[in-house]
């Protein structure tokens, strides 16, 4: 009986431990987006882009793609290199499309590099991609849903249209955050 | 007066059994102008509950523009209520090793009752040859 009642405790209680991106135990916050938010969201926007076969229609494969700007139109601070990083992996991995360096160090050499060989031209980018995160937020009583929609467009800056357009909406629906899907 | 009690008990019971059943009813084209690339496939089944609730239906594949892999797996709801489900795609190439993939992440789904669904995957490059789908059922 004495040894049973530590017993009843330590299985109410859970231990710190290593956990996987999207498995079962997922912390589903309603009023935050959660790190398997940007997976599906990066997810579908890398099926979609694949599949459309817009990065295909380029002159000199593989299509050199710039970031551009995300625009951030939730209540909460968001660093959306969680999105367009698994994004511009993926389509590196893909061999479909490079992106183009955005460190400082590298543009120096890049530009040092091309006054010593005489080359005024850069390459400009085939594509860019730009998108908007948007949040609602809908109540009944105490139930609340919030949707996140990740709107995504890839641009030609040449021909100055955009070739795709992708959004993906992730809502979440309960009266408190919980842990499991 | 025990007699009404009961009834009543009952009919909230069935209401309560009720709301958690929705189905879902379909129609579609009876001559169909595409056609399906089916493919034979092998499963495992460690899961004999999640395979009783949501079963696979078939496999077909097709190429993308760019000439990527493309899967899709039909799925079917026997139930009469809402199931949710993790599934997540591998992806092998020509020697049958395993293809990094960045967004090989479990992706939630769900699937009223009785309905019929599909969900795809593109292979993450044109290396890849085979493919397994992974399904885990949500607690």
């Amino acid at each position: 009986m004495v040894a049973a009642v530590p017993a009843f405790f330590a299985g109410c209680a859970t231990d710190a431990h290593y956990v996987q991106t999207g498995d079962k135990e997922q912390v589903v916050s309603l009023g935050q987006i959660n790190i398997q938010d940007y997976a599906n969201a990066a997810n579908a926007a890398v099926k979609e882009l694949l599949e459309s076969g817009a990065l295909d229609k380029v002159a000199n494969p593989p299509a050199l793609l710039e970031i551009s700007r995300i625009i951030n139109n939730t209540s909460q601070q968001v660093d959306t290199d969680l999105l367009t990083k698994k994004i511009s992996i993926a389509l590196l991995q893909s061999g479909k499309a490079q992106t183009k360096i955005t460190d400082s160090k590298a543009t120096g050499y890049q530009q040092e590099s091309q006054f010593m060989n005489d080359q005024k031209t850069t390459r400009m980018p085939d594509f860019t991609l730009s998108g908007k995160i948007i949040e609602t937020v809908d109540r009944a009583g105490s139930t609340r849903r919030t949707t996140y929609s990740f709107q995504l467009s890839l641009n030609d800056p040449k021909q100055g249209v955009q070739v795709w357009e992708g959004e993906k909406e992730i809502g979440k629906q309960g009266t408190r955050s919980s842990v499991g899907f | 007066m025990k007699t009404p009690k009961l009834i009543l008990l009952v009919l909230a019971g069935s209401a309560l059994a009720l709301t958690g059943c929705t189905t879902v009813n379909s129609v579609e084209n009876a001559q169909k102008e595409g056609q399906r690339n089916m493919i034979a496939d092998q499963r495992a089944i460690t899961d004999a509950s999640l395979n009783r609730k949501v079963s696979i239906v078939g496999v077909n594949t097709a190429m993308t523009p760019g000439g990527l892999l493309k899967v899709q797996v039909e799925l079917e709801n026997r139930t009469r209520s809402r199931q949710a489900f993790l599934y997540h795609f591998e992806w092998f190439d020509a020697n049958g090793m395993q293809v990094n993939n960045i967004l090989s992440a479990n992706i939630p789904e769900q699937i009223e009752g009785k309905e019929s669904k599909f969900i795809y995957c593109i292979a993450p490059n044109q290396n890849c040859r085979d493919f397994r789908v992974k399904f885990i059922e949500a607690d």
